[in-house]
Parts: structure tokens; C-alpha cells; sequence
């Protein structure tokens, strides 16, 4: 696969305490760098209201990242986790 | 040509040269959306095909990602 740069968003739960937030966001710029991603950032964008309620929530944080990757295994792999995390409530892999 | 008693509508995309249409950008999308949050056709906004192609798609994840409403009820 060509390496490629790619956007992941994902939103995570509003009531999640801070400690378990950073595990969480610590955790996933793990899996993508354990294979074969090289992130250019990771941050907060910020937190929403959503349009509408998507899992008996009103809002989320929405966590961006910035990488690159020549790895399909480092796309599959956040996807199949991100999947059933619950306190990821929706992810996004987007090719910019 | 020019339209008799109307301006010709501009491509908004192509006149502030966005090449890329991030989806997370709700300020630009909701231009293109009617108040029931429905895509606007080509015709209303003047928007070149190709852009008009970007843009739905950029819509569309917006809406998946609960950025944009799918509906609109009043």
C-alpha cells in the first residue's frame, strides 16, 4: 500500500473523567503507531452538540488525528477497536 | 451569458479556492444546506459539478458524525 495521509476523528463520551480519557487517547495513538502509522498531531478538536442524539447523548468531544501511513493493518486495526470501545461513541478514517 | 434581470451565480468553492472540503467545517457546509438541512441542488447555489460532488460528500460524513442533522423537522 502507498503511503498515504489520513484523518481519524473520533468522538468520545462527554462523562468520561480525565484520567480515563487520557488512557483512552494514549491507548488508540498506540494502536496506530504499533502499526506502522506516523502521527503528525493528535488533539482535542472540541466539544459538540451533536445535531441529533446518538447513543442517548447530546454532546462529545471529538478527538482529531493527523497521521500517516503506508499500513492497511493500522487502518483496519483502529476500526475493528474503535468499533466496540464504548466510550468511543463514533470514528471517521478519512483519506485527505 | 448574462441572465436578463438576475447575476449569475458564482461557485463559492472555486471563487476561495478550497480545494479541499473538510466535513468538519459545519459553517461552510450549511451554505449548501436548505433549512429542512436537505442538499441544496446545483442550480440554487452555482456550484460547478465537481465542487458540487466534494461538497456532498463532505456533507454526508458530517451528518454520519452527528455534525449535521440528517433532518430537520419544525
Amino acid at each position: 500500500m502507498e503511503e498515504h495521509k489520513y484523518e481519524v476523528t473520533y468522538i468520545i463520551r462527554p462523562d468520561l473523567n480525565d484520567a480515563d480519557k487520557k488512557k483512552l487517547v494514549d491507548r488508540f495513538d498506540k494502536i496506530l503507531t504499533d502499526n506502522g502509522a506516523k502521527l503528525i498531531d493528535s488533539k482535542d478538536w472540541q466539544k459538540r452538540r451533536f445535531a441529533y442524539e446518538i447513543g442517548n447523548y447530546n454532546e462529545g468531544i471529538y478527538h482529531v488525528i493527523n497521521m500517516t501511513t503506508d499500513q492497511k493493518a493500522a487502518l483496519d486495526e483502529f476500526d475493528r477497536l474503535a468499533k466496540y470501545d464504548d466510550n468511543i461513541l463514533r470514528h471517521m478514517i478519512v483519506r485527505r | 451569458m448574462q441572465r436578463r434581470g438576475r447575476r449569475r451565480k458564482v461557485d463559492y468553492i472555486a471563487a476561495n479556492h478550497i480545494d479541499y472540503i473538510d466535513y468538519k467545517d459545519v459553517k461552510l457546509l450549511s451554505r449548501f444546506v436548505s433549512e429542512r438541512g436537505k442538499i441544496l441542488p446545483r442550480r440554487v447555489t452555482g456550484t460547478s459539478a465537481k465542487n458540487q460532488r466534494k461538497l456532498t460528500l463532505a456533507i454526508k460524513r458530517s451528518r454520519i458524525m452527528g455534525l449535521m442533522p440528517f433532518v430537520t423537522e419544525d
